[in-house]
């Protein structure tokens, strides 16, 4: 992959001990619990300034608008710790949704579940395979095969959306279960279930190793082609399940569903604090970056805040929270070089200005 | 010179020729209608469209680096100079639309550079940005333009041909024979050493981004002279387009090689492909399976071989 940070890792002029380990505790920590507290910080703002906010309707409608791009930022979570990762999801979600719709149609809800769950695991496969065995990079394996997945897509629909309003069916994207939407629901089982695989998992550890240097992984053991497999057969599956639940939600779905909706998932998992390059992330950081996409996009809705206002803004906020990290080090910087003129000019050493 | 045209990316763009000459064999036998010099003039201009911003990508992923705000980028100076050419005149607001979408690169290469954002995410941040941006200011409605035909000579004739043409004789000229270039080559294959030899890579990349931009303006600018109208959804999915035909090409993902005749080639096998699908009446639901099939067998082949040659070359 060519996703390179281009600064400069800071090499530390040691300045005092203490200040280094506190920088790096900031680090992790934003990375770590950052866009957690962000979005409580959020809810709790909303809640105060926005009237309307910190209703139950209006809480479980932003919890259920999470879990569709949630559930299958689960998957990538996992995908882009390994340090790959897949653009074919959206043309996937619309293949599993419409498959799902038409299926539920005619043979019931779970066959329509085993359908959208199968068909996204056979794309993940051929992803899989495509990577691990013809050694394609994921991202132009992933590329081609969202070109492909989504021209059968509308090969195979003729460009018709499928509809169906059965009862049970519908109730996967709009029925509730204690107070609580069942997408959402399913959204924190498959987040347990992701948590997981990554900690409890002997597949979750080689995911971190693969993440975190391939070559190494490879030298110590790791089978790096099934393990591949399986990672792009799990967002896959992850995928067709928020598929299902998209086409229950919206009683209907077809080719061309949810344009972006690939760049969506991957900027949720990376607002997450999960880093493109591999090796590191969190399912907790996915959860509350899903959570907080959900809820800007409902505050800006309640303010009257126009929708193409709104694109701007939930851009600017992926900016701005993938560059906290690199302005906090420019500053750290500045501030080193700063004690260094100073102390050279003058005696003393004023090292609190770290 | 010959050292900063690699070898694989040679090989790789003779590949997408004989592709080329061999899909353009078969429709000629297939449809009489192919080899007709409309049929022919068509099909370079659709392609220009994507080899434009195709170029532009080129740089950048030599670079080792990505654009995915190229779409919106496009839409965004094609609105604006749909809305500026009553006002100040068709030239000027050409100029005006490439200047905006070189800021909106050099933007993005100032995010890549001083914010240390990787370049993937800084452009998908502002992917989202300029698309809002370019809704907002046509307030989500079409720009028309009235008995403007001077500003079709954009995209009438051989003008968006020539246009593409002449952007990839600029940058091979660029790649291949200015320290600019060796610079770009260099920042791609490994930023840290070119860092440590005296290359300015952030100067550098905030160039790259900033001509990434311009290239993706003026695409904007031909398809919205194409239809002469300004409209905020235009070109939307480009960057993904644009990035296969980069990649059908023969640019390798990793940075540090580029392959100029690769892309214009990669863009006029994608146009011949559609093209002579629709003259065969294959519905256009094809065309995108074609593409993914084209992109995944090209690069597969490719990976194979050169496993096979590594092979062959190391015990």
């Amino acid at each position: 992959m060519s996703i390179r940070q281009t600064d400069q890792p800071t090499i530390p002029d040691a300045p005092a001990t203490g200040n280094t380990i506190n920088q790096l505790d900031w680090d992790l920590l934003w990375e770590r619990f950052g866009i957690a507290v962000v979005t409580v910080v959020i809810w709790l703002i909303a809640g105060l300034t926005t009237p309307g906010f910190a209703n139950t309707d209006n809480l479980v409608s932003v919890l259920r608008q999470s879990a569709f791009v949630g559930v299958s930022a689960v998957g990538m979570t996992i995908a882009i710790i390994a340090g790959a990762f897949d653009l074919s999801v959206g043309s996937t979600q619309a293949l599993c949704a419409w498959a799902a719709v038409s299926v539920a149609k005619l043979a019931g809800v779970f066959p329509a579940f085993a359908v959208a769950v199968t068909l996204g695991g056979i794309v993940g496969l051929c992803n899989g395979f495509l990577v691990s065995l013809v050694r394609i990079p994921a991202f132009i394996a992933t590329l081609g095969t969202m070109f492909l997945v989504n021209g059968l897509t509308y090969i195979v629909t003729n460009g018709q959306t499928a509809r169906f309003s059965g009862k049970p069916f519908v109730w996967w994207g709009n029925g509730q279960v204690m107070g609580l939407p069942v997408p959402s629901l399913v959204f924190l089982g498959c987040a347990l279930v992701g948590v997981a695989i990554l900690h409890r998992t002997s597949f979750g550890r080689f995911v971190y190793a693969i993440g975190s240097n391939r070559e190494a992984a490879n030298v110590a053991g790791v089978p790096i082609v099934k393990t591949t497999i399986l990672i792009f057969v799990v967002v896959g599956l992850f995928t067709g399940l928020g598929a299902m639940l998209l086409g229950a939600r919206l009683y209907s779905a077809g080719p061309g569903l949810e344009p972006g909706f690939e760049l969506n998932v991957i900027a949720t998992v990376v607002l997450g604090g999960t880093r493109l390059a591999g090796g590191r992330g969190s399912m907790l950081g996915t959860v509350a970056a899903a959570i907080l996409f959900a809820t800007l996009a409902n505050v800006l809705n309640l303010n009257h805040v126009d929708a193409f206002v709104q694109r701007v803004v939930v851009g600017l906020v992926l900016l701005l929270a993938l560059s906290v990290e690199g302005v906090r080090r420019r500053l750290a910087e500045y501030w080193t070089k700063r004690a260094a003129r100073t102390s050279q000019a003058s005696q003393p050493v004023r090292e609190d200005q770290l | 010179m010959n050292a900063n045209q690699p070898r694989s990316a040679r090989v790789a763009s003779s590949q997408v020729g004989l592709m080329l000459l061999i899909v353009c064999g078969a429709f000629t036998i297939l449809s009489r209608q192919f080899l007709t010099p409309g049929n022919l003039l068509n099909v370079c201009t659709s392609a220009s469209v994507v080899a434009i911003v195709g170029l532009g990508m080129t740089l950048a992923i030599a670079s080792g680096n990505f654009d995915l705000s190229v779409g919106s980028t496009a839409a965004f100076a094609g609105c604006v100079t749909m809305s500026l050419v009553q006002r100040i005149g068709v030239a000027p607001a050409i100029l005006a639309g490439l200047a905006t979408g070189a800021s909106v690169g050099l933007i993005n290469g100032l995010i890549v550079t001083e914010l240390g954002v990787p370049a993937f995410i800084a452009t998908l941040g502002m992917l989202t940005i300029v698309r809002g941006a370019a809704l907002i200011y046509t307030g989500g409605r079409d720009i028309y333009l009235y008995g403007q035909t001077q500003y079709k000579i954009l995209s009438s004739g051989f003008a968006p041909v020539l246009l593409a043409l002449a952007l990839a004789f600029v940058l091979w000229f660029v790649l291949q024979h200015t320290r600019f270039g060796r610079h770009i080559l260099a920042t791609g294959s490994n930023a840290a050493s070119a860092r440590r030899v005296g290359v300015r890579t952030s100067l550098v990349l905030l160039g790259v981004f900033s001509i990434v931009g311009a290239t993706a303006a003026l695409s904007g600018l031909v398809l919205s002279a194409q239809v002469l109208t300004g409209n905020g959804r235009l070109a939307t999915g480009l960057e993904l387009s644009a990035i296969a035909v980069v990649v059908l090409g023969g640019t390798p993902l990793t940075g540090g090689k580029a392959s100029i005749s690769g892309t214009v080639l990669g863009s006029v096998l994608v146009a011949v492909i559609n093209n002579g699908l629709n003259l065969l009446n294959i519905s256009i639901f094809y065309q995108n399976v074609t593409l993914g099939l084209l992109l995944l067998g090209a690069i597969a082949l490719e990976a194979l071989g050169h496993r096979r040659t590594k092979q062959l070359t190391t015990p």
